[in-house]
């Protein structure tokens, strides 16, 4: 029977409204143009001085967005009763909310400094089926959090049958945890900080050749002479700007490392991985073993100087391209890595080895190549050869030719980073550029299975195998079609006799 | 008591020896009659825009012409009606008493195979040109997909409908241990 205070429709500390102004705040960003127009216009017709215009603008904005994180607050309620938490949001439009216990995979909770200092958490709720988490209980106490996940863990079935949920000890295993270095290595690794420092070096090379020619002759040349400075102390100048504007860049990205991952900490909480980190807000993340669809193991050029890798364990997503749920692992040693593996795969992958430069990979047929060059190459150059000589003259025609060893050249990497590795119940698939990046997978959580064969692979008695996965496809191309055939009947028949869920 | 009996990979049930089951006869006449239909849209867009602007300009020497335009319902005449001819052939499915096995593909060939224990759930359509052949589609749906993760196209409407059934009753006979 249901306890009064199951009954009860209960309210969050008033501070979640902090949480419904970041929210506001984050909406607005996605929207500027739709956000900011009505504050433009409000602007350009008043009248008045342009600071007082201002001022009166901002502080209609700040008072609009403040009333309405208040009034969302305000609406919210929700109430926990024996097998699910129940959700009352939203001022005109309402909503009603009936997350059951059983289909939480995990609860994710974040903590901001202000939080931090009254004991308050924002606890999401991550459920089956949707890309993203589609409950939250915004600014309630750590003991509630704490309670809900306990609630959920006993909701879940235990993997292990000769454990009931009451003897199920809570048995928190730490697995890696990250320092200074650690952030240092994460923002400097990341795509952004990536991006500048490969742009840093050519660019200024380029700057350096290119600046002189184009100012000569022009105002800034003659400002340049004017104000005793000359060209090269000018050029210098712009370049250490740029230099310095890029490194701000990089800096940024490694505090962002940092507000985002300090003290990260990696456990293993039953069938549960939980990451907690972050300077100002704490992230709380968690993901079921048993929700693990693809497990990826990255290596970036940074990465690979710094010789980490990136791990990001995807769960099944909603249908969208790209909306795959991602736990993620920013950094760990090469000698972390299958310990890692072994953890979240468990005895089921025992022959699992995610290491890039691991003998146990497998080529694929070097015929890979020759369809690249042919398809990117060749066929683009035969068919634009003729009209650019028209337009542009042959000169123009030849230079066109060039574009095959090129392609060549990037078939040739492509082909030497593919590589697989087919175990008994899984396989690791490995693929990449500059960097790296193995793919590994259970045959049984397979959701279907192709062989294709162009007309080129038939008479070279190859294929391509697509393992479409409820987190994505994995390709693994250029094969010997009677292997492709033996893994498909190998998949087909995991998937088949499997009695575990997916999912 | 329980058995764990070992499974040589020599014995596991292979794909290539299914026996395939070509597409409905009347899918080749409905795919020529679709390419007929929209050669015949493509032949009147082409006679209605000579019909309005087929002008010849105010000094009567200088002609505007598009009778070029014929030859894109000309070039278009053959492909469109032998593909059908060529590609139809090449789909087949068979059906096993655990999954579902399509191929298709005339440069490109595919052979895909979805286990029924990982199908969400099963879609037959048909649009008018459909029902006028008595040929349907049958969707057929697995997580993450983006759409219907296998579309098989010309089945005859009793055999797709048998299908769904089947189908669903395997659907529903998958028991999984969480």
């Amino acid at each position: 029977m249901s306890s009064p205070e199951q009954k009860q429709w209960r309210r969050t500390s008033p501070l979640a409204a902090i949480f419904y102004l970041g929210r506001i705040f984050e909406a607005i960003a996605k929207n500027a143009v739709q956000t900011f127009a009505p504050l433009a216009a409000f602007l350009v017709a008043s009248e008045g001085s342009l600071a007082t215009r201002v001022f009166l603008g901002l502080s209609v904005f700040f008072t609009i967005t403040l009333i309405s994180s208040v009034v969302r607050y305000w609406f919210f309620r929700y109430r926990i009763t024996d097998d699910s938490v129940l959700i009352r949001d939203g001022v005109f439009k309402k909503t009603q909310l009936d997350i059951k216990f059983d289909r939480i995979q995990a609860i994710n909770t974040q903590q901001n400094v202000v939080y931090r200092y009254f004991d308050l958490v924002t606890v999401k709720f991550d459920t089956a089926g949707s890309a993203k988490q589609e409950g939250h209980l915004p600014a309630v106490h750590t003991k509630l959090a704490e309670s809900l996940k306990e609630r959920i863990r006993h909701a879940r079935p235990v993997a292990d049958n000769d454990k009931s949920a009451d003897e199920a000890q809570v048995n928190v295993r730490p697995i890696l945890s990250l320092g200074r270095k650690d952030m240092v290595r994460i923002g400097l690794s990341s795509n952004r900080a990536l991006i500048f420092l490969v742009l840093l070096g050519p660019l200024a090379e380029q700057l350096d050749n290119r600046v002189g020619e184009a100012i000569a002759g022009t105002r800034i040349e003659t400002w340049l002479e004017a104000s005793q400075m000359s060209l090269l102390a000018g050029l210098s100048l712009a370049l250490a700007a740029l230099a310095a504007f890029l490194l701000l860049l990089i800096l940024a990205s490694v505090i962002g490392a940092f507000l985002r991952y300090h003290n990260f900490q990696l456990v293993a909480d039953e069938d549960v991985l939980r990451s907690t980190g972050g300077l100002l807000t704490r992230h709380e993340h968690s993901i079921n073993l048993a929700k693990i669809q693809t497990l990826e193991a990255r290596q970036n050029l940074m990465l690979r100087l710094f010789d980490r890798f990136r791990v990001r364990a995807k769960q099944a997503s909603s249908g969208k391209p790209g909306r795959s749920k991602t736990f993620i692992i920013p950094l760990c040693t090469p000698d972390q890595l299958p310990a890692l593996d072994k953890e979240i795969l468990r005895d089921e992958f025992p022959d699992i080895d995610m290491q890039p430069k691991s003998a146990v990979f497998h080529a694929i047929s070097p015929r890979y190549i020759r369809s690249r060059v042919l398809l990117g190459g060749i066929l683009p150059v035969l068919i634009l050869a003729g009209p650019l000589t028209a337009l542009a003259g042959p000169p123009a025609g030849l230079l066109l030719i060039l574009w095959v060893p090129l392609v060549l050249l990037f078939a040739w990497i492509l082909y030497k980073k593919r590589g697989y590795h087919i175990c008994a119940e899984g396989a690791v698939l490995r693929r990449g550029f500059l960097g790296y990046r193995t793919n590994a997978f259970l045959y049984r959580k397979v959701q279907r299975i192709s062989i294709t064969q162009t007309l080129l692979q038939e008479r070279k008695n190859l294929a391509t195998v697509r393992f479409f996965m409820a987190s994505g496809t994995l390709k693994l191309p250029y094969v010997p079609h009677d292997l492709a055939k033996q893994l498909r009947d190998h998949v087909l028949y995991k998937v088949e006799s499997s009695q575990l869920a997916w999912h | 008591m329980f058995e764990n009996a070992e499974i040589q990979p020599e014995s596991l049930p292979t794909v290539e020896s299914v026996e395939w089951h070509p597409m409905d006869a009347k899918f080749i006449r409905r795919k020529l009659t679709e390419s007929a239909i929209g050669l015949f849209f493509i032949v009147v867009g082409i006679a209605g825009f000579q019909a309005i602007f087929n002008v010849t300009l105010s000094d009567g020497n200088q002609h505007i012409s598009s009778g070029w335009l014929w030859l894109v319902p000309l070039s278009l005449c053959v492909p469109l009606f032998a593909w059908p001819l060529i590609s139809v052939p090449k789909k087949a499915y068979a059906v096993r008493d655990r999954d579902i096995i399509y191929k298709s593909g005339v440069f490109w060939r595919t052979v895909t195979a979805i286990p029924f224990n990982r199908i969400q759930h099963v879609e037959k359509s048909s649009t008018p040109l459909d029902r006028r052949f008595r040929v349907a589609t049958l969707q057929l749906f697995t997580a993450g997909g983006t759409g219907g993760d296998l579309k098989i196209h010309g089945l005859s409407a009793k055999t797709a409908e048998k299908l769904r059934f089947f189908i669903l009753e395997k659907i529903g006979s998958s028991v999984e241990q969480s």
